[in-house]
């Protein structure tokens, strides 16, 4: 459902010249997956990810969300992506169940059936405390429900989570882990950016691990012990990063 | 397509999240409720508590003043002076104003009682001085000059306002006139040419403006008793003083009296209203929204680009609009009141302070939807270029100074509504708004003006919206992070990261040097016409224009493209263009001048008559005494080579780096006639270069460029200079006409001009048009990127457009 090739994007920056954020990653995740994007920070994963949910347009490369390219037919990706991530805030001035409501409305849900799902996530979702709870009173806990109901009222297909747990507490977080594998188990196709490696060893079917726009190694946990010999996740993961580093090095030498 | 249910779905929830928002609701809804009464009562207190201070008028000499009539009467002028006044109390207080410190003895000492502030005694001292300063002999004038001055530092560090020097033995030449003319009832012959009393005072000075104003108003009137005593002896008419003036009739009315108030008020309230009731809202729902994280949010839901500003500028619209009414509608209700309540006399002198009838309210409301959608499309703009609230709030003071700057420029008394200025953003607007205030009921002939003023006024709005668009569908600007500016490392960056062609920044401030030159050269060259005889004034005149286009036009332009790109052949197109372009270029100046002096003839109503110094050069150019040669290389080919280098070279190349070709072409083009600064030549010099920008793409050379702009203005040339001698020897009169001065084209002309022109410029324009709106689907590259990536991106929408077909 997400296809992703040779995807690129570059900045100018007056001090640093062209920065390469993102260099022709490509991988592909399939409905029914949940599909890791681990690395540091500044690996290009926001950037990444904020591709594919067509905020940013690609410099080169192609990125395709059920069949849909990102740089040609925004519009029919967007209709068809929930995306979450530290910087989708929630209005203060407005109620859990208004803000909820108006982007089903834009996502085109007719009324009736807005109603009724609204009314099943917020039960699901244990939300009816706060339904006419203002924006600005909730706590963070509160703000990231709201935001993943904000996320699935309009049942995509496609889930995008950019370090959704990112300044949580344990307790929320491992309720948010468990609503994403719930959702995995509904048939949905997730792709999901973290620098935590337990996560990635909970949740992930599959992982991609990036640093400094590049995907230095892809496939499923098990696989990724065996190819390069690491039983813990962490080491392996720093022995890739340093293994790069160094042939960077080598190569400006 | 638009999704207008997006559009309106955002409406709400922008406007109710503003509503929601009680210092929103503050400002814009209690505010002007409150503030304007309070502002009112206010200023209510303060003139009713004002007590003006008594200014001191110092009289030298005053035993020298006749005893009748009498001037002085214990320390103030005779109130009998003070004619203007009816009201007898009145007059008592404006008598009151003036304290007069005469040399008499004892007056000093009086006034230092009443008032010591004043200090007499001190002021007596200083006057004394003075009076020997400026008596001191006459002499040359530098003598004069001197003795002035140091009397004026004298008088400035005294702390008089004004002093009357009266001379001695004035009264005794008085008397000495009237005893004459009493004895022979006849005025022939009496000298009267004795010394008179002066009156010293600094013009410089404001207080000593005003009491010299009021002194020398009482000091009339009593000359004035004096004079009709003196007719009357001499058994003349009193009115023997006025043979020519009667009085005036003045025919105002007290609406008129109020409508010139409203007519200067409202437009400016109504300017400034909007633009702060739409500057705020959009601060806060651009910059405030990527402050507080939910752009992003807004970002990827469906609603495209369009639709969100949309719903957005809807937003500012109804709040600036709600802004600007409120504050009128609380201002006129207050005025209206406090007029009112006014004690009698304060604000008397404006008249009944009526309300402005129903029809004014109608313009207003009418002129402010445009205006509002302006400002609100404007402020949503800058809005977006801001990274914080703080950013965006930094924005409004230029913004604010524009538009206040305007509209003081209308509100001017001279400045009225023509054909010209009613097209101008904001000036139309403003302009016809006091039009129709001023007289409500008889501005049956501002009302041609309302379809051209509103209809700008909303392409304009369109225009600024488009713009607003624009920029939001920019990462760079919606995403805009902290930068530090550091001017070596921009220096750096721009000579060493050069591009093959410059970029639109570039392009824009070669423009702008290029009207600056432009700017201080006008001076320049008026100064130095002034110093030329008749007879050179032809040639140096067009030595000038040379040297003018050369520096100022072509070089800011080659210096830069040198100096800033990689590739100097291809920012100004040096190729050859082939011989198919090569032949339009020279065939479509033949063809179309005939209908540009139709056009142009038939526009005169519009654009009026030229200004004397364009009327100067175009007699210049027909001048028979300067050789045809020179004329051509002055007006023909120093223009097509220099003005083509500079606008479809640089600046074309700068504008059109994004791939946006009918911008480029379309913005190069009004550039390049805003560049001609006469209303005239803007409009026929746009149209040029549009054709100009046009051939220069289509070719990819400038070659083409220049020999159209070449057979133009030589056409021109001839045109003026042999039209007549053409006219009188042609035997095809059916299709020539001489009117005004100048050869014409007849109906036959311009039917084979339009039937060959045509086809042309369709040939010409079409595939930009349509090679533009492919591109256009494929939504366009971003600036700044490198030169690798984006020919990349050019090749993949490329590739997507031949794909598609």
């Amino acid at each position: 459902m997400i296809h992703v090739n040779r995807l690129t994007k570059s900045f100018r920056d007056l001090r640093r010249g062209t920065v390469t954020a993102v260099d022709r990653v490509s991988f592909d995740v399939r409905p029914g997956e949940i599909f890791g994007l681990l690395g540091p920070n500044g690996a290009g994963k926001t950037t990444c990810l904020r591709i594919l949910s067509t905020v940013l347009r690609p410099t080169a490369g192609i990125a395709t969300i059920a069949g849909f390219n990102v740089d040609t037919h925004p519009a029919e990706v967007r209709a068809r992506i929930g995306f979450m991530s530290g910087n989708t805030g929630v209005y203060d001035r407005m109620t859990a169940r208004e803000l909820v409501q108006y982007y089903g409305r834009l996502y085109g849900m007719p009324e009736e059936a807005l109603e009724r799902r609204l009314d099943e996530l917020f039960a699901t979702l244990q939300m009816n405390d706060f339904r006419d709870t203002l924006g600005a009173k909730m706590s963070t806990g509160m703000k990231q429900k709201v935001s993943i109901a904000r996320t699935i009222i309009h049942d995509p297909p496609v889930m995008i989570f950019d370090e959704p747990t990112a300044g949580l507490d344990v307790l929320v977080a491992r309720a948010l882990l468990k609503t994403i594998a719930s959702l995995k188990s509904q048939g949905k196709c997730i792709i999901f950016s973290t620098h935590i490696m337990r996560e990635v060893e909970k949740l992930c079917d599959r992982v991609a691990i990036i640093h400094k726009g590049r995907i230095l190694a892809e496939g499923s946990v098990a696989e990724l012990e065996r190819r390069y010999g690491q039983h813990d996740m962490e080491e392996l993961f720093f022995d890739l990063i340093s293994k790069h580093e160094r042939e960077a090095a080598g190569i400006a030498c | 397509m638009l999704n207008w249910r997006n559009v309106s779905l955002i409406f709400q929830r922008e406007v109710r999240d503003q509503l929601r928002d009680r210092r929103t609701l503050f400002m814009i809804a209690v505010l002007p409720l409150l503030l304007y009464p309070a502002l009112g009562l206010g200023m209510m207190q303060l003139t009713l508590v004002f007590r003006e201070q008594p200014r001191a008028v110092v009289i030298l000499g005053a035993e020298n003043l006749p005893n009748e009539p009498v001037l002085v009467q214990g320390d103030r002028f005779a109130e009998q002076w003070f004619t203007d006044i009816d009201d007898p109390v009145r007059r008592a207080s404006a008598a009151a104003r003036l304290v007069v410190i005469t040399d008499q003895p004892g007056s000093a000492e009086r006034v230092a009682k009443d008032d010591p502030a004043l200090k007499p005694l001190v002021l007596l001292e200083r006057a004394r001085e003075i009076r020997e300063s400026l008596a001191n002999g006459g002499g040359a004038p530098e003598a004069k000059e001197q003795k002035r001055q140091r009397s004026g530092e004298l008088f400035g560090k005294s702390g008089l306002q004004v002093l009357v020097v009266v001379p001695p033995e004035f009264r005794k030449h008085l008397e000495r006139v009237r005893e004459q003319l009493k004895s022979r009832r006849d005025g022939a012959g009496i000298p009267t040419d004795y010394e008179r009393p002066r009156i010293v005072f600094n013009k410089a000075d404001e207080k000593s403006q005003i009491t010299f104003n009021r002194v020398s108003d009482v000091l009339e009137k009593w000359e004035t008793s004096i004079l009709d005593d003196w007719l009357r002896l001499a058994e003349l008419d009193q009115s023997f003083t006025h043979p020519v003036l009667g009085d005036p009739v003045d025919v105002s009315l007290a609406e008129q009296m109020a409508a010139g108030i409203w007519s200067k008020l409202f437009p400016a309230l109504l300017v400034i209203m909007s633009v702060t009731g739409a500057f705020y809202p959009a601060i806060d729902l651009v910059a405030g929204e990527k402050e507080r994280g939910t752009m992003e949010t807004l970002l990827i839901c469906p609603a495209t680009r369009t639709e969100i500003v949309l719903g957005k500028f809807f937003t500012v619209f109804l709040f600036s609009c709600t802004t600007a009414l409120l504050n009128l509608a609380s201002m006129g209700l207050t005025g209206k009141h406090i007029a009112g309540m006014a004690p009698a006399g304060v604000l008397a002198r404006g008249g009944d302070v009526a309300f402005p009838p129903l029809s004014a309210v109608f313009w207003i409301v009418a002129i402010l939807v445009p205006l509002a959608a302006l400002f609100s499309a404007l402020c949503l703009a800058l809005a977006t270029f801001a990274r914080s609230s703080k950013e965006g709030q930094y924005y409004l003071t230029p913004l604010l100074m524009v538009t206040l700057g305007l509209t003081m420029f209308c509100l001017s008394p001279g400045v009225d509504l023509t054909p010209q200025y009613s097209v101008l953003p904001i000036v139309g607007a403003a302009l016809l708004l006091k039009g129709l205030l001023l007289s409500p009921l008889h501005s049956g002939a501002l009302y041609i003006y309302v379809g051209p003023v509103l209809a700008t006024s909303l392409i304009y709005s369109a225009l600024a919206l488009w713009w607003a668009i624009d920029q939001f569908k920019r990462e760079e600007v919606l995403f805009r992070e902290g930068e530090r500016f550091e001017l070596r490392l921009w220096i750096k960056h721009l000579l060493r990261d050069k591009e093959p062609t410059p970029s639109f920044s570039e392009a824009a401030f070669c423009f702008v040097l290029i009207m600056l030159l432009q700017f201080f050269a006008t001076g320049f060259l008026r100064a130095r016409m002034i110093t030329t005889t008749a007879g050179d004034f032809g040639r140096v005149l067009m030595q000038l224009m040379i040297m003018q286009q050369l520096a100022i036009v072509a070089c800011p332009a080659l210096m830069m493209g040198v100096m800033l790109t990689t590739s100097v052949r291809r920012t100004f197109r040096i190729n050859w263009p082939g011989w198919k372009m090569l032949g339009s270029a020279a065939l479509l100046p033949l063809v179309l001048h005939p209908v540009s002096v139709e056009l142009l003839g038939r526009l005169k109503w519009f654009f009026g008559e030229l200004p004397p110094e364009a009327r100067k050069a175009m007699a210049a150019m027909g001048d028979s005494a300067v050789p045809l040669w020179f004329v051509l290389l002055t007006f023909a080919i120093a223009p097509a080579v220099c003005e083509e280098i500079a606008f479809r070279g640089f600046i074309l190349s700068g504008l059109g780096r994004r791939g946006r070709v009918l911008l480029a072409v379309g913005l190069s083009s009004v550039a390049f006639g805003i560049m001609h600064m006469i209303p005239e030549q803007v409009f026929n010099a746009s149209l040029m270069g549009l054709v100009l920008g046009t051939l220069a793409v289509r070719s990819g050379s400038i070659l083409p460029c220049v020999v159209f702009h070449l057979l133009t203005n030589t056409l021109g040339v001839l045109h003026g200079r042999f039209g007549e001698v053409w006219y009188e020897t042609t035997q095809m009169k059916a299709f020539f006409a001489f009117e005004g001065g100048m050869l014409r084209y007849r109906a036959p002309m311009l039917v084979v001009c339009i039937a060959i022109a045509a086809p042309l410029l369709w040939w010409l324009f079409r595939p930009l048009v349509t090679s533009e709106s492919e591109m256009n689907a494929a939504r366009e590259p971003d600036e700044d990127l490198d030169a690798a990536a984006q020919s990349e991106r050019h090749d993949r929408a490329k590739a997507l457009a031949t794909h598609r077909e």
